[in-house]
């Protein structure tokens, strides 16, 4: 479906926040994405998976210039419209019994963001947020513990360092980021008898099912697709070591 | 209007509503594809390669987006003929549009084993036999760059099936024409071409192949004057019907093939950008009919042959 830009505007260091109007045609589970298409043209061909960052009067989505896709995405102006297809895949499952943790790196807080919303204001439940960024002009929210890795700004190192002495067996850890940070949170969780849910991403052409191009592998050895199975799998299905 | 266009279309003993097939792999098992399209509105869909038993792919990374373009290596990832006739087919049932079965063996006895399976089955119109596939170690493009195997394989298959048997060839050949007249002499009611072009994305931080499987087959709109011109050639030395396939995305492009001589044509990786492209295109055709007022779009394959 083809909606409309209300903002798209920096918010960070190679880092936007686009703003689209809400059809209100359909919920989204924080953790869900939209398949979106930059252009009309054949280039960039596919599209891009991006998940959603909140959801209100506007959908709104926080991306990093990573490739020439997103760059074009960052000159779009208001007016102007994206082919979005979607809500696709399964959100975070929330689990109140639990002490809910959220765990974020770089522009993979996006999706905490929402998530945190929900929780708070829908669920009206506490969490809480350990959002990790390189150095200061990277940050882009203040709602939850801010590290860096230089230190510029709130705790000195990576959301992990500043989680990792927090987490008991009664921890729901909800997770999104680098590789390398959601795999030490595994051997974490793992050692404290933690709960995880992580948001993965991946290599995607289609985005429903069909493309079998995103798919990661899982501890019984199958491969299960990011975007119909995933992006958000339990920290045991993973095959941590093929990452 | 549209009601009184002519796109009606032969393959062997087959009867295609319209020209407008969907290509193995990129569109499922068709269910995947039934809240974007009307599948009864498809001339029909070749669902995901099949092999005798149930295979799990390459290794990740799989795919990588390129200009106009995507490679990938997928590996034939798949449930096996057995898992699909039991969990996939039943949910296919009742639909007015063919299916066609894509099949894929390492050796001539396993394409022979899943045409006898399916020869049992009535709901698979046609078989799409996979003699193209760049990404798997055995079988694959090793029989479809060989004629003397495209010819015992067609023929093997044909002796235990009665339903039409397309060959799809690899444009990864010198002479394609030459391979596609041994699918013909084999028995072949057709033949399907192209499939991917083998390729090669290095990633320069890893100094070493993107893709875990090293090459890919390039596919997406960059490929598609590479599949007119391999379609023209074979439509001037076969007689049977061609499928066109490879880089299709518009109407424009649908009529290219039709014109180089596809009487059939398939969409591939344009599904996995726009998933109603299929049914756009099939608009695109009839319009097209009317616009140049034929009573067929029969008329138009291979026309630019003059």
């Amino acid at each position: 479906m083809r909606l409309k830009i209300v903002e798209n505007k920096k918010i960070a260091k190679d880092t936007f926040i686009l703003k689209v109007e809400n059809p209100a045609l359909f919920e989204i589970l924080p953790g869900q994405f939209f398949m979106i298409k930059i252009n009309e043209f054949n280039y960039p061909l596919l599209r891009r998976p991006f998940s959603v960052a909140g959801f209100s009067n506007t959908i709104d989505i926080i991306y990093r210039i990573v490739g020439e896709g997103t760059a074009i995405l960052s000159k779009k102006r208001e007016g102007e419209f994206l082919d979005f297809l979607g809500p696709l895949g399964n959100g975070f499952k929330i689990n109140s019994a639990k002490r809910l943790i959220l765990v974020g790196g770089g522009v993979g807080v996006a999706p905490l963001l929402y998530l945190k919303d929900v929780i708070e204001n829908r669920y009206k439940i506490a969490c809480e947020a350990y959002f990790g960024f390189n150095s200061r002009d990277e940050v882009f929210t203040d709602d939850g513990f801010i590290s860096t890795m230089d230190g510029s700004l709130g705790f000195k190192g990576t959301a992990v360092d500043m989680v990792q002495d927090k987490l008991d067996e009664d921890s729901l850890i909800f997770a999104c980021g680098p590789v390398p940070m959601m795999k030490k949170l595994a051997l974490l969780s793992f050692e404290y008898g933690c709960s995880m849910q992580v948001s993965l991403e991946s290599r995607m052409a289609c985005g429903i099912g069909v493309c079998l191009g995103c798919v990661v592998e899982t501890v019984d050895g199958d491969f299960k697709r990011v975007c119909v199975e995933g992006p958000v799998f339990d920290f045991e299905e993973i095959q941590w070591q093929e990452m | 209007m549209a009601g009184n266009v002519n796109l009606t279309v032969k393959l062997g003993s087959l009867i295609f509503k319209n020209p407008v097939l969907t290509a193995s792999g990129t569109f499922g098992y068709g269910v995947e594809f039934e809240r974007y399209v009307d599948l009864n509105r498809l001339g029909g869909f070749v669902v995901k390669g099949l092999s005798l038993h149930e295979k799990r792919g390459n290794k990740p990374p799989r795919i990588v987006e390129t200009p106009c373009g995507m490679l990938n290596a997928i590996g034939l990832q798949n449930v096996g003929i057995d898992r699909f006739l039991e969990e996939k087919l039943p949910k296919l049932a009742g639909l007015n549009t063919h299916i066609i079965a894509n099949i894929y063996g390492i050796e001539i006895e396993e394409f022979v084993r899943l045409a006898e399976i399916l020869e049992g089955v009535p709901e698979i119109s046609a078989l799409e036999v996979n003699v193209s596939c760049p990404n798997v170690s055995k079988g694959g493009a090793l029989f479809g760059k060989d004629p003397d195997m495209v010819y015992v394989l067609t023929a093997s298959i044909k002796k235990v099936s009665n339903k039409s048997v397309i060959i799809k060839l690899t444009p990864n050949v010198d002479d394609v024409a030459f391979i596609a007249q041994a699918a013909q002499s084999g028995g072949a009611d057709a033949v399907s071409l192209i499939n991917t072009i083998t390729g090669m994305v290095i990633d320069v931080k890893e100094k070493k192949p993107l893709l875990a499987n090293k090459t890919g087959g390039l596919s997406g709109p960059a490929i598609y004057p590479v599949g007119v011109r391999m379609v023209y050639e074979v439509y001037e030395k076969v007689k049977i019907p061609i499928i066109g396939v490879g880089g299709i995305y518009n109407i424009d492009v649908a009529l290219q093939y039709i014109m180089a001589g596809a009487t059939l044509i398939e969409i591939g990786t344009a599904n996995f950008v726009d998933p109603t492209i299929s049914v756009q295109i099939i608009k695109g055709l009839e319009e097209f009919v009317i616009e140049e007022g034929l009573d067929s779009i029969s008329e138009l394959v291979g026309i630019a042959h003059g």
